[in-house]
């Protein structure tokens, strides 16, 4: 127990003994700040959609509760999920596993350490964010006040059920795969976790709910809803728990989060005799045999690029050997791809037939919110992929620096190698959306136009805020758009692709008019028309070079101002050794300086000790 | 070959580099010398062009490195002391793409790359991707990438660091043979015994002032009298830098 809680120990003594700078402070708080706004969104909408829900007669609560049972299953993936990829990288990848694994400790207990720190790491978010969701439940069904602890009781063995799967799909993998493999381990998870949303979101059906009429009878529209998620599932366990303490069952409530609480303790115990055995060979085999041959002689792609400039080709080919051989980008691959596989399936099954309004008028409107949605999704990509690749580079920067291209240039490329294929996976996007949505030539002309102007300015505002808030010692570069940096760019983009979408309304709302009417456009409303699209193309031609000069210019300031950082620190350091006491720091001065001056007059050895006389000079 | 024209950097309030003037001619090893912190990483990124100073300026070969720093660093081969590379690339991948920065034509790279990879002994991990590779791997690695397109100057930050004895000794061999053929080398070093052995001649830098410059001669012959070594007269001289600062 002891080993368990020295091996815990750094990590809290590094919170506690962080030193915030005003800074960091600052930031705390802006970031503090921003997190309880979200949260309170998350807690009003919640609120509001249990009040409606609560006021449709009859089925209210069945669609309320079906709602929680549904959540709690989304959450239970996503825990799981999430388990999986800090287990992986906590039990196995870390860096100081190397230090931890040479300490007299037994495996298991390096373990349990590890478990406990995981089941923390990869949960604490998500049920800080789904609390206001269950809060709003107890205050719209009035629960009483043992509600709030039942709901914590049930919601921690979930993190440690999760957590406990986690680890048992974990360690057997890591010892049967050789860790050369270990990229096909993160493509396994990547369709694991692809298998689990798309499966989770097609069992769920959503769009049955709030349409009665899809079912045979009123009774079976009841039963659908009103039917309860397997028994065997522990999210079905903590939804039977919060029901039970919502209605002041405490009897029946303490019985399932005692079946959560058995449940987790159970896969503890299972985790910790399995780790007994296998843990230690699994990390063993994690750390040897790494090398992986790749042919150098592949040739394909400096062929095809001969024509191009070297620090072009140099750059482009490194991007995209990087990009395919880092496992970490694999996960986020495979979670892209389902979100647009589900956003183009929505479009496949949206009811425009059933719809009151003329069919052609809805489905050109809907392809026209589809820009924003598209560029939504344009966004959200680059927040993955484009804005963290500049702290890409990491420590590795230096090539860069010293390589004969200007930073200029070097941010140029950069954005070349990330708006083709976003370029064109914008363009496929919205063209497929546009025939599913059977959208006149016009639409279609104009979304892919526009969508052609947005993605270059998407692309500039991710690699210029990405240069102008990089982070080269960042172990996970990616994290790095939860920073300022990340929120200015995903707000600066919306922004952006809002205010294009915006000024093209009226414009199109007048085409559209003229159309349906069967009548000419008036010379102002023509005047109009040419004006809205300029603006759009001045706001597009901005976006597109005013990020990447702040980017250039931080960029640049923010490699000279490293190095004073480090000073800064180590000023700090001095700081806190000249705050000795008075009296000390005389005797000291006194001691040191004796010692001088017998150097000085031959009577002892020539050469003092190393940093002497910083030590004179601190005692000043 | 390389001029150091009053060059100055400050961090805040702390002044890195003082003042220091110097230049290195065509063909010299040139040794820069100073305890920890003394200010030669930061002369040696000033050079490289990583870092902009506060003044002064850096003249590689008649180039400019304030005013046309990319023309400067075409004449450059640059070695830090921490072999930082994309790990995700091979070996070969990594001085591919530094061969298509300095624009060496592909029948250029394939001869160059296969030599110096022989040279180096790093012809049989090749096609390994480089975060297999151990410290002293990865820094023969860079030196390679360093020398790939023929430099006329080669700076390089602790050259050592993390080698075996067998790659130090190739090394010295490397830099000799190269200064032999007209390349100027300059190096910073902890290593006082390297600095001996190869450099032709040595500055000693302390608290970012240039305190000594001169061939192993010039400096032993200023010392006091009984000093033979470089180490002695590099204590000699930091030690009485330090004395005359305090009262």
């Amino acid at each position: 127990m002891t080993d368990i809680q020295s091996l815990i120990r750094p990590r809290f003594l590094a919170l506690i003994r962080q030193r915030l700078s005003m800074k960091k402070k600052v930031g705390l708080f802006f970031f503090s700040g921003i997190g309880l706004m979200i949260w309170s969104v998350i807690f009003y909408v919640s609120y509001r959609v249990l009040t409606y829900f609560k006021n449709i007669e009859s089925i209210g609560d069945y669609l309320s509760f079906k709602l929680l049972s549904m959540i709690l299953l989304t959450l239970f993936s996503l825990l799981i999920f999430s388990a999986i990829l800090t287990t992986l990288s906590k039990l196995f990848l870390s860096k100081d596993l190397g230090l931890v694994h040479g300490l007299p400790i037994p495996s298991e207990n390096i373990f349990i350490a590890r478990w406990i720190e995981s089941t923390f790491d990869s949960s604490w978010m998500m049920i800080l964010y789904t609390l206001p969701a269950f809060i709003a439940y107890g205050i719209v069904f009035k629960a009483p006040l043992l509600y709030i602890i039942f709901l914590l009781v049930a919601l921690m063995p979930l993190a440690m059920i999760a957590n406990g799967i986690s680890s048992l799909i974990v360690m057997p993998v890591v010892v049967i795969l050789p860790a050369t493999r270990i990229r096909s381990l993160f493509v396994l998870f990547g369709l694991g976790v692809f298998v689990t949303l798309y499966i989770a979101f097609r069992v769920m059906q959503p769009e049955r709910f709030v349409n009665p009429e899809g079912f045979a009878s009123v009774i079976l529209y009841l039963r659908t809803i009103s039917m309860p998620s397997s028994p065997l599932l522990p999210s079905t366990w903590v939804f039977d728990t919060l029901k039970s303490s919502i209605h002041a069952k405490y009897s029946d409530a303490i019985f399932h989060s005692g079946l959560l609480w058995s449940f987790g303790m159970l896969l503890f115990c299972i985790n910790t005799i399995v780790a007994r055995f296998i843990y230690f060979n699994g990390y063993s085999k994690s750390q040897t045999a790494q090398s992986r041959i790749i042919s150098g002689n592949n040739l394909f792609l400096y062929q095809i690029m001969s024509q191009v400039s070297g620090p072009v080709r140099a750059i482009f080919i490194k991007e995209l050997k990087t990009f395919w051989r880092d496992q970490t980008q694999w996960t986020q691959l495979f979670l892209i791809g389902a979100l647009i596989i589900i956003y183009l399936y929505n479009f496949s099954v949206l009811p425009f037939e059933k719809s009151p309004l003329n069919a052609v008028y809805v489905e050109n409107l809907f392809s026209f919110l589809n820009i924003a949605l598209a560029a939504f999704v344009l966004t959200a990509i680059g927040a993955r992929f484009v804005f963290p690749s500049i702290s890409h580079e990491g420590m590795a920067f230096w090539i860069i620096q010293s390589s004969p291209v200007s930073i200029r240039t070097y941010l140029w490329i950069k954005w070349l190698c990330y708006f083709l294929p976003l370029f064109l996976l914008s363009e496929i996007l919205i063209i497929m959306t546009n025939f599913l949505l059977h959208v006149n030539m016009f639409m279609m002309v104009l979304s892919v136009l526009t969508i052609a102007c947005i993605v270059p300015g998407v692309v500039a505002l991710g690699i210029g805020l990405g240069a102008a808030y990089p982070d080269f010692k960042s172990e996970n570069p990616t994290q790095t758009v939860t920073g300022f940096g990340g929120l200015m760019y995903m707000f600066c983009a919306s922004a952006f692709f809002g205010s294009i979408v915006l000024l093209e309304t009226y414009p199109v709302y007048l085409i559209f008019n003229a159309h349906f009417k069967r009548v000419f456009l008036k010379d102002i409303d023509a005047i109009m028309i040419v004006f809205c699209f300029s603006t759009c193309l001045i706001i597009c031609l901005f976006v597109l070079f005013a990020p990447m000069f702040f980017g250039e210019h931080r960029l640049k300031r923010n490699v000279q101002a490293r190095d004073e950082e480090d000073i800064d620190d180590d000023n700090d350091d001095d700081n806190e050794k000249a705050s000795l006491s008075g009296i000390e720091t005389e005797t000291r001065r006194n001691i040191l300086l004796s010692r001088v001056y017998k150097i000085k007059s031959g009577k002892a050895n020539r050469y003092p000790a190393k940093n002497v006389f910083e030590e004179i000079q601190s005692c000043h | 070959m390389i001029k150091l024209i009053h060059l100055y950097k400050q961090y805040g309030q702390n002044i890195a580099i003082d003042n220091i003037h110097l230049s290195v001619s065509p063909g010299e090893i040139f040794g820069f010398i100073g305890p920890n912190g003394a200010g030669k990483t930061t002369t040696i990124q000033i050079m490289a062009g990583l870092l902009a100073p506060t003044s002064g300026n850096v003249i590689l070969s008649g180039i400019s490195m304030n005013s046309d720093p990319v023309n400067a660093k075409r004449l450059v081969g640059y070695i830090p002391d921490r072999p930082y590379i994309y790990e995700k690339l091979t070996g070969i991948e990594y001085l591919r793409f530094i061969a298509d920065f300095y624009q060496i034509s592909h029948d250029d790279f394939t001869k160059k790359s296969s030599r110096l990879l022989k040279e180096f002994s790093l012809e049989d991990r090749q096609n390994e991707l480089i975060e297999a590779y151990s410290h002293g791997m990865k820094q023969r690695l860079i030196m390679i990438s360093a020398l790939l397109h023929d430099p006329p100057i080669i700076i390089v930050d602790e050259p050592m660091v993390g080698l075996d004895p067998v790659a130090i000794k190739l090394v010295k061999n490397v830099f000799k043979q190269r200064s032999h053929e007209g390349t100027t080398i300059f190096l910073s070093t902890h290593t006082l015994s390297l600095a001996e052995q190869i450099c032709d001649r040595v500055g000693i830098i302390h608290k970012g002032k240039l305190i000594a410059t001169g061939s192993m001669e010039d400096l032993k012959s200023s010392a006091k009298s009984g000093t033979e070594d470089l180490e002695d007269i590099f204590f000699q001289l930091t030690l009485e830098t330090k004395m005359e600062s305090i009262p």
